[in-house]
């Protein structure tokens, strides 16, 4: 009985000896020309969304940015203290408005 | 015209040398993807899938290995890759199981005859190549690779990634466990 058994799994498993290979079906390329006609192109990510380019751009913003806040830091901090330790300028401020302070109590 | 100039040309974008590919692979990857998927239809539908991306991919080939080696890499991937996504849909239930996503029948045939098998061993064949369904994947493609595309312990271990040994290893292993189904016997695990 067990040999039986081992004989039937014997002959089960021999028989893919001698197979003999299976060939594409007719007219395939003609199908499969057919299919890549039909497919789209291949999804292209626009140069605009490269990551290089995406970088690049933000990293000339951002200089952009830096040398425009410093700028103004400079010139702000010019103005700061050119203003107060300049005495004439106040005079002549005072005097195109009329603010001496004799013409007040005047 | 040498497998560098086949390349070469693909490359180009030449449709006689795609057309050239073709023709000299396409009874190899069919016969592969039949052995691998069961079914006719699905095994056309990966061959003109592995062709496609062939085709598209050519260029990120270095050439390490054959040509021959790359592409029947490509099939194997692309058919445990569609068994794999058909197990997936099996498992959401009845309803699904008996109607795919797209309407069509999920359920398989229940044999597969292999035109190439010699009438006399059509039974016979069409168990064992049920039993080898439900070996694990690493054992079932080598023993498919082996038996049914006739490749050599060399080819499959350079198309696996894998060595010689472990090949034989396989392919053993793969006989104990379907001799084991066979005589209804307790299997080996991976």
């Amino acid at each position: 009985m067990e040999q039986d058994n081992i004989n039937r799994a014997d002959r089960i498993l021999k028989s893919l000896d001698g197979l003999q290979k299976a060939g594409a079906p007719d007219f395939f390329y003609t199908r499969l020309s057919g299919k890549m006609q039909q497919l789209e192109p291949e999804p292209r990510r626009s140069f605009l969304l490269r990551p290089v380019f995406v970088t690049a751009v933000l990293s000339v913003v951002l200089v952009l940015n830096v040398i425009l806040l410093t700028q103004m830091n400079d010139q702000s901090g010019s103005k700061a203290t050119v203003q107060p330790t300049s005495p004439a300028t106040i005079e002549s401020f005072a005097k195109a408005y009329d603010m001496n302070t004799e013409s007040l109590y005047e | 015209m040498t497998e560098n100039e086949l390349i070469l040309r693909l490359r180009e974008g030449e449709e006689p040398a795609f057309k050239e590919l073709v023709t000299q692979y396409q009874d190899r990857i069919f016969n592969t993807a039949l052995g691998l998927l069961q079914h006719h239809t699905d095994a056309e539908d990966i061959a003109q899938e592995v062709f496609i991306q062939v085709y598209r991919s050519i260029h990120q080939f270095k050439g390490d290995s054959l040509l021959s080696t790359w592409i029947y890499r490509i099939t194997v991937t692309k058919s445990l890759d569609f068994l794999r996504g058909k197990k997936r849909k099996k498992r959401l239930g009845f309803m699904r199981a008996l109607f795919g996503d797209d309407n069509q029948p999920a359920f398989e045939p229940p044999d597969f005859n292999h035109p190439g098998v010699q009438h006399e061993k059509k039974e016979d064949a069409a168990l064992l190549l049920q039993l080898v369904n439900q070996l694990p994947e690493n054992q079932r493609t080598a023993f498919i690779l082996n038996k049914i595309e006739e490749l050599n312990y060399r080819e499959i271990a350079d198309i696996l990634k894998t060595t010689e040994s472990a090949v034989d290893s396989l392919l053993q292993r793969a006989k104990q466990n379907l001799r084991k189904k066979l005589t209804g016997k307790k299997n080996d695990p991976g």
